[in-house]
């Protein structure tokens, strides 16, 4: 009996989860982290006024739809870039960046500043008006 | 970074592993109700041929692609295996932890991993949501060696 409770019990506490992950995920927030790693540093497009360094690994379910959905953002609007960078291999860099899940996408500027970040998939119109005071006019 | 050339990377019809997480969810929850851990260790077998040998061995893939397949509308739509086949691993070191717990006289760890190998089946089944692979990084920094703890290759 106790363990037919614990199962319901489990599935109504995913069921919270999961409503919870399909609204609160890939919502923007605004980051105060400074300068990013050389590693992302690296991957920006020059002359983008922000790249968005998508943070992916080969296990990721979600990854596609986020560079579906950034590489059209990309595509529609100047002085932004889109650039990936892998982790499966790098635990130690996504440590120092403090990311848990993917896909993590950070946006940097031009001069190495994180902006913000999403985690999963990002939502669209959310991300493009927080960009939008980062964008030239 | 540049990658090596590589044969085709295996892909799925993605509503393959949404059914084998329904059944999955279905078999933890009878697992729960009863105690019975058998049907755990015969689910931890399904998650290590899924994980280890491959998805298209694991016997809900069997049966997806035999019985329920022919009755969808056939698609075009593909995703990588990779992400799943990783959750399968990390559902079987779950499963394994839950049957050593019920057999061997401490069924509360047995209750506690297989409750949480439902909850991840269940997000999965009902909202398309991989616990495993989107916490593949959290895994691998909780992994004492701080290697890929994924052996999905």
């Amino acid at each position: 009996m106790t363990g037919l409770l614990v199962a319901l019990g489990t599935v109504a506490v995913a069921m919270v989860i999961g409503f919870l992950v399909r609204s609160l995920g890939g919502r923007t927030r605004p980051s105060t982290a400074g300068a990013v790693p050389d590693e992302l540093r690296r991957v920006l497009a020059p002359g983008a006024a922000v790249t968005l360094v998508q943070l992916t690994t080969e296990f990721c379910g979600t990854c596609g739809q986020a560079r579906v959905l950034l590489t059209g953002l990309v595509d529609d609007t100047p002085g932004l870039a889109h650039a990936e960078v892998d982790l499966t291999d790098q635990p130690e860099l996504a440590k120092r960046l403090g990311v848990l899940r993917t896909p993590t996408t950070i946006a940097v500027d031009a001069a190495g500043a994180e902006l913000l970040r999403v985690g999963g998939v990002p939502k669209r119109e959310e991300l493009l008006t927080s960009l939008r005071p980062h964008l030239p006019a | 970074m540049p990658a090596p050339p590589l044969a085709p990377r295996p892909t799925v019809d993605p509503r393959g592993p949404r059914f084998a997480a329904w059944l999955t969810s279905a078999v933890l929850v009878v697992v729960l109700a009863t105690g019975w851990w058998p049907l755990l260790a015969a689910q931890a077998v399904v998650f290590a041929l899924g994980g280890f040998a491959g998805l298209r061995y694991s016997p809900y893939s069997v049966l997806f692609r035999a019985v329920v397949a022919p009755r969808l509308r056939p698609t075009d739509e593909r995703e990588d295996a990779a992400p799943p086949r990783f959750a399968q691993t990390v559902g079987f070191g779950f499963a394994v932890v839950g049957v050593l717990g019920y057999a061997l006289g401490a069924p509360t760890v047995g209750v506690v991993a297989t409750a949480l190998a439902l909850a991840a089946a269940f997000l999965n089944a009902a909202f398309g949501f991989c616990l495993g692979c989107e916490a593949y990084l959290l895994i691998n920094r909780l992994s004492a060696k701080q290697r890929k703890v994924g052996t999905a290759r």
